[in-house]
């Protein structure tokens, strides 16, 4: 069916990061931890999927010359709706993420997919499309902030993982460890892209 | 698998060498031997145990990764040891011992295998190895020095005839000349809060100024020059190296202008500006500049490294001028007492941007 | 013309809902986040210095500190202020607990953004405990002849703790000594 094709199409195959490499600033700065990336990439999911559905439901009334402005109001609205729920009612996440909230609204992957998606499609698929591409964001968050803060803390999701005679690898959770642990989850997608 | 075996295809002219990267790499080995020779004579066996670790972990994954990659397996050629040999020498003799190690595979496998292999890497592999050890571990690539037998490990052994009673006079001071390398001293030097302090301590003396004359005494200098420092494996010495760095120079191996012209920023510009602040420069600063830290090893050792520097003869000075330039931004006020890992890797990235503006025209080409 | 004035027209209308909207929306969450920030600061207080009442004093240059008095004899149980200064990545802030002869009873660190590993280690117990019972001029890391040993990498932001909170007790201290003058 469509919709299930709309849905899982972000996990794997057009993954947003690994695949369209869009959004790389948020993904570079809030993986140091599994919770920033899955709070970041959860943030950026309920976003995609409200921008979507109103892009969607306006193409109509858009004029051409002016979407990408109107398509900019209408993101900025809603990260700052994230930005404000967050603060009020999650205080420690808003304060690790910090500035990338904020950032959402300049993330590639919203303004891409409104342009190329959900302005030319209906309601239905474009929500589909905005969960599925914000899942397949947070999924791919996830898997590199594990990677960096077993690698780099010693810890998952704050608990400990590691023997406590692990030195923890700081360069994994500093800026240089984030490109080389995207560099080789790419190199480790397209191998198993290529075998298949 | 024989290279001769296949068909070369150049422009001409065509001239054939007995060269081969084989022979390179095992004569720069070579040329290391002396250095390590005295890092086990002044630390004892364990220099050489970390030496052989990094070198031996560096040669494994290469051929690891190489079977991996389902291409030929050239371990044999040297390149990984002599990777493996010069990172460990970046290495303090009281670091653990999976410290080289890890260093060494990440050299090989990040630094060079990811690239392609031996002439694709875009970097010095030893010295990425090296960054990546000082980014992930900084407390142990800095803490826990050892200084060589009955020597202070700042190398100032001198200091007593200049305040015999130092400890008691400033035991800020004291700890200072005692526990630090000698670029670490020089830095500290130049933090100016530090210095009004001990001063005090010392009760008005000018003590600064005193440990500071101190650095660039001959008996220092000497120390310097022979190896009764605290510092990296392959640093300690400055002799073992000149006389490894003669040898290459001698079997043309390794070309004259990056060298002399990397030492030869650092020798100008240490003079003009390495002085403390307010008060005059010696003639002996530079010395004390060239001989202590991995100033030689890395002029001679790895900024001569083909891959990563500029294949023309300007491209070279260049080079050389750049790496001096940063060696001394990065003592005199950046934030770590050394910095001629972080100059030449930062000079090996704008490689291709320098051999770009260097290029010459071709014969014939009317200058525009 | 008439043109791009229909397309400003749009925009603004767009524009306007969005804003009406956001409104709506910050009147819901501001007075939560308003209340949450009050309740941490007090929480933080009332953990340096347990059971104490805090008031607030302004300070002649115009900053806040806080004085604690025990909520049945009113009798001055110490201080509290933020202290705050350039660490080696960040502005690293501190809240101070003072005793009336300017002991320290406990520091907490509640913002910074220093290096992951190295600096950031400065919110561990093991760093902040040290603090307590310190006088003001023992406020040094162990380098600059105090007894504040350094969290191992991070010298930088130790010292820039130290220094902070030294100075900001100096500062409360005097601001104390000439008001009871008077």
């Amino acid at each position: 069916m469509k919709f299930t094709k709309e849905l899982t199409k972000g996990f794997v195959k057009d993954n947003p990061i690994f695949v369209l490499v869009l959004g790389l600033c948020p993904t570079l700065a809030v993986t140091t931890s599994v919770i920033n990336g899955l709070g970041m990439g959860l943030a950026a999911t309920f976003v995609l999927m409200c921008s979507n559905t109103i892009v969607s439901m306006i193409k109509n009334i858009t004029p051409p010359k002016i979407r990408i402005p109107i398509y900019i109001v209408v993101i900025a609205s809603f990260v700052t709706i994230v930005d404000m729920v967050m603060a009020a009612y999650l205080p420690a996440l808003h304060k690790s993420l910090g500035l990338f909230i904020p950032l959402i609204v300049v993330n590639c992957i919203i303004l891409g997919r409104a342009e190329a998606f959900a302005s030319k499609n209906n309601v239905l698929m474009s929500i589909a499309d905005g969960i599925g591409m914000g899942l397949g964001f947070t999924l791919s968050l996830v898997v590199i902030a594990t990677v960096r803060e077993i690698l780099g803390a010693g810890t998952w999701l704050g608990m400990r993982v590691t023997p406590l005679s692990y030195d923890p690898m700081l360069i994994a959770i500093l800026a240089p460890g984030a490109f080389i642990t995207l560099g080789f989850l790419m190199a480790l997608i397209n191998m198993i892209k290529e075998k298949k | 698998m024989n290279s001769k075996d296949k068909l070369i295809v150049s422009p001409a002219p065509h001239m054939h060498d007995k060269t081969t990267i084989p022979n390179i790499m095992w004569h720069v080995v070579l040329a290391l031997v002396p250095a390590l020779l005295f890092a086990t004579y002044y630390w004892g066996f364990r220099a050489l145990l970390l030496t052989l670790t990094g070198a031996v972990t560096a040669v494994v994954c290469e051929a690891i990764i190489q079977k991996l990659r389902k291409v030929p397996i050239t371990v044999h050629d040297g390149s990984a040891f002599l990777t493996g040999l010069l990172l460990a020498f970046n290495i303090h003799v009281g670091a653990p011992i999976w410290l080289p190690i890890v260093g060494a595979a990440f050299a090989i496998i990040v630094g060079k295998q990811v690239f392609g292999g031996l002439g694709n890497n875009p970097v010095n592999p030893a010295l990425l190895g090296r960054a990546f050890l000082m980014a992930s571990w900084p407390t142990r690539m800095t803490s826990g020095w050892v200084a060589v037998k009955g020597f202070a490990m700042s190398g100032i052994n001198n200091l007593p005839r200049i305040a015999n009673n130092l400890q008691e006079l400033s035991p800020k001071a004291y700890d200072l000349v005692t526990s630090a390398t000698p670029l670490g001293v020089a830095k500290t030097l130049r933090d100016s809060s530090f210095v009004a302090d001990i001063n005090a301590q010392a009760g008005g003396i000018d003590l600064s100024g005193r440990i500071f004359n101190s650095l660039t005494e001959m008996e220092t200098l000497k120390n310097l020059f022979w190896g009764n420092i605290g510092g990296c494996i392959g640093e300690v010495s400055a002799f073992a190296l000149l006389l490894g760095a003669a040898y290459l120079l001698y079997k043309n191996i390794i070309g004259w202008r990056i060298p002399l012209f990397y030492i030869g920023t650092v020798f100008v510009l240490s003079f003009l500006f390495g002085g403390l602040p307010g008060s005059g420069s010696s003639i002996l600063l530079p010395f004390f500049h060239i001989f202590s830290g991995g100033l030689l090893l890395g002029a001679f050792f790895m900024a001569t490294d083909y891959t990563t520097t500029p294949l023309t003869k300007k491209g070279r000075i260049v080079f050389g001028i750049g790496c001096g330039l940063l060696t001394i931004v990065i003592r005199l006020v950046g934030g770590y007492p050394e910095g001629v890992s972080y100059s030449i890797l930062f000079m090996n990235v704008m490689t291709p941007l320098i051999d770009r503006l260097t290029m010459p025209k071709a014969f014939g080409r009317v200058k525009k | 013309m008439k043109y791009y004035l229909k397309l400003g027209f749009i925009l603004l209308i767009f524009c306007a809902i969005a804003s009406g909207v956001l409104a709506y929306i910050n009147t819901l969450t501001a007075p939560i986040i308003a209340e949450r920030k009050a309740r941490e600061a007090i929480e933080t207080r009332s953990a340096l210095i347990p059971g104490a009442e805090f008031h607030e004093v302004q300070a002649s240059d115009g900053s806040i500190f806080y004085e604690a008095r025990d909520p049945e004899t009113q009798e001055i149980m110490g201080y509290t202020f933020n202290a705050s200064d350039l660490g080696y990545s960040s502005t690293v802030q501190t809240m101070v607990g003072v005793d009336p002869d300017f002991k320290v009873i406990a520091i907490r660190i509640v913002d910074q953004a220093e290096t992951p590993g190295l600096g950031a280690n400065c919110t561990s117990p093991s760093f902040t405990d040290q603090y307590k019972g310190l006088a003001i001029e023992d406020l040094y890391v162990n380098k600059d002849g105090g007894v504040i040993v350094p969290i191992a990498g991070a010298t930088i932001t130790s010292r820039c703790i130290a220094n902070s909170i030294r100075k900001k007790a100096i500062e409360v201290r005097d601001e104390i000594n000439q008001g009871g003058g008077e």
